[in-house]
């Protein structure tokens, strides 16, 4: 029979569940991975950590927990302190593998490699510990790793592509307010944790943007301006993708999503919020906690898509001169398609 | 060094509310202090701001860069420097101080260095008097007197002859308070995040608190070996160092920013020397010592040491604090009694 490996569906799940997954079935495991989120998700969760603790963290031990049910030889929690150069994950994600050691409850033999890439690139003994339990031959787990890289490179192209192929960008001219949906993926991507705002904006008429249609390189660019540089990846990731996002023609808006409680949300969506002010456009920023009722944040998207929407033009007197877009032409750039919306489209 | 330095004014409720006014909702605590200190200090003529950085994961390291968003957004314009820790730089940290201290020759700043640093280890020293004092003297809050008195004599002193003195005066009048030396008091060990344990107004005085409640207090951390750690790369000597972060194995066996892994550490190292309790300080929301907190409930099962967390935030009611602090205290002395036979009837 072969080894049977539990992967929550939370956390960096959002991030990399590609890459863990074609790893570890090329190397010969079987891959479990828990159910979406639910009510029982969140309830299991919260008996297992501390109050303080922020909403993804909850609903990553209410996943582990039901994980068990399907009784995994290993569950795989990986040491996330850094994928890149001078830039860390959160030091609750850090921490992650020793909070669940702490638990009470029973745990299958975790899978806890640590991904240390804060000074060196080096990933070795990173492989090393994740494939040790299935196989010690070095050549084939360096090759299912690159494969496996592989295909979550090919990933992410592909969404990144979605936004620039000429069809969605033929789609994009339609009526559709642009809408940026900014936070951590997962809780763009668990749409339970966030009462399914995907759809409702969707449904409200918008045309959802999110941080995986801006390239890494342009997002990269756009916050070397800043006097500091940020040490978190989410935190860089978010506010690249504000300023590529306000750098697109037309009126648009931004609905940031932090969970209640987030260290790094709390200064980055604050400088993000600072930034879009100045940038004059208008967003909405909703913390996420265990509340389920959903008229509150039904009530707030209607409010502010209302006040989009009644908003006058603020170029409509900007006439544009022979090949110059309005708005700021950096947008234009080839990048991220052709748009020929009119200020007033959409009303 | 040739600058006027503007001390801002003790913090107090209007610093907190000048804080919470303008920083955002969910930042710790010290931030919202921090940002109060900075607009009072303003008010008192201050321009530059200097100022430590880091370099993650913990929030503390952009402190500096949101801080003066908002007080750009605000209209105070301030010049900022940040000296980051040395593993950055250490040239980039030189050049800063250069950069600072234009016709100041290097001699005169290690001078003023030295003094600086050597007045935080003496004031260092005499708060762990303090702290030994506190729960066994006759009149309660006469070491705390002193101890405040003899701050600003340091604080005075300008050369290392007169630091020297000046300890020495406070050493001998902490010496001399009446006190009752048989005593039994309960040994606990204050530990969390270095701004609460540090900043009395932020913990709302914790650790006063509990030596007036019949228990010496020992911190897992000092300013002093902050500083050396932090900004000097541990090359300075004098500092009271503890290093506690290498007992936090098994429990958490990474390093995850702030001082989790000191707080763990000196909670397993303190247990076994015989400490009846553990009370760990945190701001709410701070995330490695949220990461410690998770933690600690498998610190307490295992080495049988009793594990108070308290959160501190903007609430200013103190009976709260006061009622949890009273009653841990009283189970703490039922634990040792019950361990105590001869105290013990049945």
């Amino acid at each position: 029979m072969n080894i049977r490996i539990g992967i929550p569906r939370a956390l960096l799940y959002y991030n990399y569940v590609t890459l863990w997954k074609t790893f570890f079935t090329l190397l010969g495991a079987e891959v479990l991975i828990s159910g979406y989120t639910n009510k029982l998700t969140l309830d299991l969760g919260r008996d297992m950590v501390v109050d303080e603790a922020c909403l993804p963290v909850k609903i990553f031990f209410g996943h582990t927990a039901q994980l068990l049910e399907q009784k995994p030889d290993f569950l795989f929690v990986p040491r996330m302190v850094s994928v890149e150069k001078s830039a860390y994950i959160c030091p609750k994600i850090i921490g992650l593998p020793d909070i669940l050691e702490a638990g009470k409850k029973e745990m299958p033999a975790l899978i806890k490699p640590t991904m240390n890439m804060v000074s060196t690139g080096n990933i070795d003994s990173f492989l090393r510990e994740a494939g040790s339990c299935l196989t010690t031959d070095r050549r084939k787990i360096s090759r299912a790793w690159k494969i496996a890289r592989q295909e979550q490179n090919a990933e992410d192209r592909q969404a990144l592509d979605k936004s620039r192929s000429t069809e969605i960008g033929a789609a994009r001219t339609g009526s559709k307010l642009p809408m940026l949906l900014l936070g951590h993926r997962y809780n763009l991507y668990d749409d339970f944790l966030n009462l399914n705002i995907r759809k409702r904006l969707w449904q409200m008429g918008c045309d959802l943007w999110t941080p995986e249609q801006f390239s890494e390189e342009s997002k990269e660019d756009t916050i070397k301006t800043l006097p500091k540089a940020i040490f978190w990846t989410f935190g860089k990731d978010i506010l690249g993708t504000v300023r590529c996002f306000s750098r697109l023609p037309g009126p648009k808006g931004v609905v940031i999503i932090s969970s209640f409680g987030c260290g790094i949300d709390s200064f980055i969506g604050n400088m993000a919020m600072r930034y879009l002010h100045k940038a004059g456009i208008p967003y909405l920023n909703i913390t996420l906690d265990e509340h389920s009722g959903e008229a509150g944040l039904e009530t707030r998207l209607e409010a502010f898509l209302d006040m989009i929407r009644w908003r006058r033009p603020f170029n409509e007197d900007h006439i544009s001169s022979y090949g110059t877009p309005l708005g700021d032409p950096e947008g234009y750039a080839g990048i991220h398609g052709v748009y020929g919306y009119s200020a007033t489209s959409y009303q | 060094m040739g600058f006027t330095v503007i001390v801002p004014p003790p913090t107090s409720k209007r610093t907190l509310s000048l804080g919470v006014q303008n920083a955002p909702e969910f930042a710790c605590l010290p931030l919202k202090i921090n940002l109060g200190n900075f607009m009072e200090a303003r008010e008192l003529g201050a321009d530059t701001i200097i100022m430590a950085g880091g370099v993650g994961p913990c929030r503390f390291g952009l402190y500096a860069q949101l801080e003066k968003e908002i007080l750009e957004d605000l209209g105070c314009h301030y010049e900022i420097l940040v000296l980051e820790p040395p593993e950055r730089g250490i040239i980039d940290f030189f050049k800063k101080i250069r950069k600072l201290t234009e016709k100041v020759s290097w001699w005169r700043i290690i001078q003023g260095v030295r003094l600086g640093y050597k007045k935080a280890c003496f004031v260092d020293k005499l708060e762990i008097l303090v702290q030994e004092i506190r729960p066994r003297e006759n009149e309660l809050g006469t070491a705390d007197k002193i101890f405040a008195h003899s701050l600003k004599t340091i604080d005075k002193a300008n050369n290392l002859d007169e630091l020297a003195e000046a300890y020495g005066l406070a050493k001998e009048k902490l010496l001399h308070i009446p006190r009752n030396e048989e005593k039994e008091v309960l040994k606990i060990g204050l530990v969390g995040e270095i701004y609460t344990l540090l900043e009395p107004f932020a913990s709302q005085d914790i650790e006063k608190r509990l030596g007036y409640l019949g228990a010496q207090v020992t911190r897992s951390l000092y300013l002093s070996e902050w500083i050396n750690e932090h900004l000097f790369g541990g090359l300075l000597s004098g500092a009271v160092r503890q290093g506690f972060s290498k007992h936090a194995g098994p429990f958490l066996n990474h390093f995850v920013g702030g001082h989790a892994r000191e707080s763990i550490g000196a909670g397993v190292l303190l247990a076994g020397e015989g400490f009846d309790g553990i009370v760990q300080v945190a701001p709410l929301t701070c995330m490695p010592e949220i990461v410690a907190h998770s933690i600690f409930p498998s610190v307490s099962d295992t080495l049988d040491i009793p594990v108070l967390t308290i959160y501190v935030d903007e609430l200013s009611g103190q009976e709260g604090i006061h009622t949890r602090l009273e009653a841990f205290i009283d189970l703490l002395w039922g634990k040792r009694f019950s361990l105590d036979h001869e105290k013990t009837i049945c």
